[in-house]
């Protein structure tokens, strides 16, 4: 028998530290990201905000490696500046929508009775509008802005977090182990906190990983629309839609925002992916 | 399996049906006759052409242009005043005009032109179009067969360039004004209409000036300068007006027409009086009046495709081009101005405050002249570099916006300045007290005694050096900023014939406009 599990407790060895070296390099590249947009002040080779108009829509060379726009603004440095805006809005946006949706499930989960049906009937009503069109109404109301933009998009993204909670919560609460807490006198705040916050965790923060390119899409999606960052603020989305007139003849201009978001997508969906793998019992020894 | 089989069958056959109907002609196209379809960015309600009733604020801009309406006299190239649907007119005395009507024009409703009609006509619209009766200012109209006399309440020098003005359009009050649409004399009638999507032309068998050569055109509202670009390459329209110049060099080829002439149709700014504005202070407006880049935007954003402006109007005229004395880019003069006047940076953020306010501009514009945006942008960052904050607000809910004071210190826009070959025109409608697109509430009594006369003045020579004072006027109280004249350009595909600009910027539909 022991002799038989041999080689499957080797494959996921193998599997294990397969997933652990990719967890690596998709975790690298994304704080490389995270780490770009930090210091972007630093790293833009110009200022990103700054015209000139003896450079405008010079085609990419050893000055400017992305070209510049049609205010002459260097695009390399535009795009590093547009990473703060395009990440750092994103990451606020997934930070707010998994935390009060958690937080909103576990409430639901906790209390039961009225306060459950009515938030779940809320987010219920939420989930039933097309998402990215009730977004589009909502920062329509509230008018341009990043800022406006994220609590758009908060606004239609809080409620699959708060059913994933909620769900969890439930499962966590009919356990053995919590009854026996419970019996030993723990409080709620203690239960939750040392016991369902831990355990639920795993799942919700692979949502949130897998959320991260698709809340940048969108963000970016409703920059493109003239509903998110204004200029001459730097935002790879508002970027594209403000030099789309270019594209054909200048396409550099376009392209590189564009490449930005798509580079950028990619390393945290792929991030995701990884986590959610890792964090897969079925891959654990 | 049988129910299986069956179903299979089912969706077999809705699916082939699918596809037949999709094979399928649209048989109105087949069958139609010569059709066009035309883009354009600025027939919509933004530009206050919400429809094509000469009598609605600007929309007989769209009636003029879509070839529904005519007016009594028309524009040369050189924008002399000629005949159109009156032959001839006489100047009796100062306030009385004698016009004689052409005797073989009928409307689209069929009824004939007649003097009785035209007064209707301008009749209804002193009653409906403030602009039109401050302009006119007719105290009363004699109509006898194709005779009609026009008595004016004061002397009206420029009388026929306003009868000029596409709010002169002539129609059929009679026919009515069924969801904004008339009935006029042009070589097209409008059969069908929804504000700010389409508008649907069919010939007028009966026109006068000859047999129209399309038998349907579709004006198509399209207020992006970049879906206008992609329909006209794709062949969804054939013919666009208002393009970016951006997009220029996709058109410049054997499959295209470009039509270019020069117009007074200027890109200026003009500012909020409001006394909670900062443009209410004298120093902040010459500021600004010295801190755009006109040359740049004209050489760089515009692609070369305009002029800078000096005053109001272009050179050419006699009351145009540098004529007048403006203020020209000087960043280093616009922060001496602000520091003179006590506007300094006291936190070291870049923007100059007083009184504890820091010097924030709300700069309003909208986006369907497409290079008002690109404007706003480059004025963003000169004026910053002097110490000013502009937080652009590009919409097209922008005649809403302007009516409140407070919502904005700059309104950017596009206008032609001279539409009607006519200096008046201009003050009256944006600068004197009662102008009424005098939204920033400007106010020089020096600018009101000179228009007042001007308006009795009828030597050209006399007019034209009037004009140039009121410009130095509104120059000198820095109360506008003119930065371009703008070429204006039509492009269709190279099978369009006769799809010409023309220097006052109306005359687009003419009954020779043809496809090959």
């Amino acid at each position: 028998m022991s002799q038989a599990m041999a080689p499957t407790v080797r494959r996921q060895n193998v599997r294990q530290n397969h997933l652990q070296k990719k967890l690596y390099i998709w975790g690298g590249l994304a704080l490389l990201l995270i780490l770009a947009a930090f210091f972007s002040d630093y790293l833009c080779p110009y200022d990103p905000y700054v015209q000139d108009m003896s450079m405008t829509k010079a085609a990419p060379s050893a000055e400017h490696l992305l070209g510049t726009d049609r205010y002459g603004r260097d695009m390399l440095s535009r795009v590093i500046a547009g990473s703060k805006t395009s990440i750092y809005a994103t990451l606020l946006l997934v930070s707010f929508i998994t935390i009060f949706g958690s937080l909103v499930g576990i409430i639901c989960a906790w209390t039961g009775k009225w306060l459950d049906t009515v938030l779940m009937r809320l987010s219920d009503m939420f989930l039933a509008f097309p998402g990215l069109v009730f977004a589009l109404a909502v920062a329509a109301v509230l008018g341009g802005g990043v800022h406006n933009a994220i609590f758009a998009l908060a606004a239609i993204s809080w409620p699959k977090y708060a059913r994933l909670a909620r769900s969890q919560t439930l499962a966590q609460q009919a356990a053995v182990y919590m009854q026996a807490a419970r019996m030993a006198g723990s409080s709620n705040f203690k239960l939750i906190r040392k016991h369902v916050i831990p355990n639920i965790a795993g799942p919700i923060l692979v949502t949130a990983m897998l959320d991260i390119g698709t809340m940048m899409m969108e963000l970016a999606g409703l920059s493109f629309l003239g509903l998110g960052a204004k200029p001459p603020v730097p935002e790879w989305g508002s970027m594209m839609s403000d030099t789309r007139n270019l594209l054909p003849t200048q396409p550099w201009v376009t392209l590189a925002p564009g490449f930005a978001i798509f580079i950028s997508v990619m390393i945290f969906n792929l991030l995701g992916d990884t986590v959610r793998d890792y964090l897969d019992p079925k891959n654990r020894r | 399996m049988k129910w299986k089989k069956l179903l299979a069958l089912g969706l077999g056959l809705c699916l082939s049906m699918g596809v037949l109907a999709g094979c399928g002609s649209d048989k109105g196209a087949g069958t139609g006759g010569k059709v066009l379809t035309i883009g354009d960015t600025t027939f919509n309600s933004s530009n206050e052409e919400p429809d094509v009733n000469p009598h609605n604020a600007y929309a007989g801009w769209a009636c003029i242009r879509y070839g529904i309406g005519e007016t009594l006299i028309k524009y040369s190239d050189n924008m002399e005043i000629q005949p159109w649907l009156a032959v001839k007119w006489e100047n009796v005395d100062e306030l009385t005009w004698k016009f004689t009507l052409r005797d073989d024009v009928t409307f689209s409703s069929g009824r004939k032109l007649d003097a009785a009609a035209v007064k209707q006509c301008f009749t209804h619209l002193v009653e409906n179009n403030k602009r039109a009766a401050q302009d006119l200012k007719i105290d009363s109209m004699e109509a006898n067969g194709q005779e009609l006399i026009i008595k004016t309440k004061e002397p009206k020098p420029a009388l026929l360039n306003y009868l000029g003005d596409p709010y002169g359009c002539i129609i059929d009050v009679e026919a009515g004004f069924d969801k904004g649409i008339v009935a006029g004399t042009g070589p097209y009638i409008a059969v069908d209409m929804k504000t700010d999507d389409h508008l649907t032309l069919k010939k007028n068998d009966k026109y006068w000036g000859g047999m129209p050569k399309l038998d349907k055109i579709t004006i198509r509202t399209i207020t992006d300068g970049n879906t206008l670009s992609n329909a006209l390459q794709s062949g969804e329209v054939q013919a666009a007006y208002g393009m970016a110049y951006e997009s220029y060099p996709l058109f410049r080829n054997d499959k295209y027409n470009i039509s270019q002439i020069s117009t007074s149709r200027c890109f200026f700014g003009k500012m909020n009086f409001d006394p909670d504005s900062p443009c209410a202070d004298p120093a902040v407006r010459q500021a600004i009046a010295m801190g755009i880049d006109k040359e740049n935007f004209v050489a760089k954003l515009l692609d070369g495709n305009g002029f800078t402006a000096n005053g109001v109007f272009p050179a050419g005229p006699a009351f145009g081009g540098d004529k007048v004395k403006a203020e020209k880019f000087d960043p280093e003069g616009a922060k001496q101005v602000l520091q003179a006047a006590g506007w300094v940076d006291t936190d070291g953020d870049g923007i100059r405050e007083k009184n504890g306010k820091k010097l924030v501009i709300k700069w309003l514009t909208y986006p369907s002249r497409q290079e008002l945006p690109l404007l706003a942008e480059s004025a963003q960052a000169t004026l910053k570099d002097i110490g000013m904050q502009v937080e652009v607000n590009n919409t097209a809910d922008n005649n809403q916006v302007v009516k409140d004071a407070k919502a904005w210190d700059v309104y950017a826009m596009a206008n032609v300045q001279a539409p009607t070959g006519d200096p008046e025109y201009w003050f009256t409608v944006f600068a004197v007290g009662t102008a009424t697109k005098n939204q920033g509430k400007y106010h020089s009594a020096k600018l009101d005694a000179l228009e007042t006369q001007l308006s009795r003045e009828f030597d050209p020579a006399k007019r034209a050096e009037l004009a140039l004072a009121m410009q130095q006027t509104v120059l000198d109280d820095h109360a506008f900023v003119f930065c371009s004249f703008l070429k204006m350009s039509m492009i269709s595909k190279a099978n369009v014939k006769n799809y010409t600009s023309h220097a006052c910027d109306y005359y687009q539909v003419t009954a020779d406009l043809d496809v090959e």
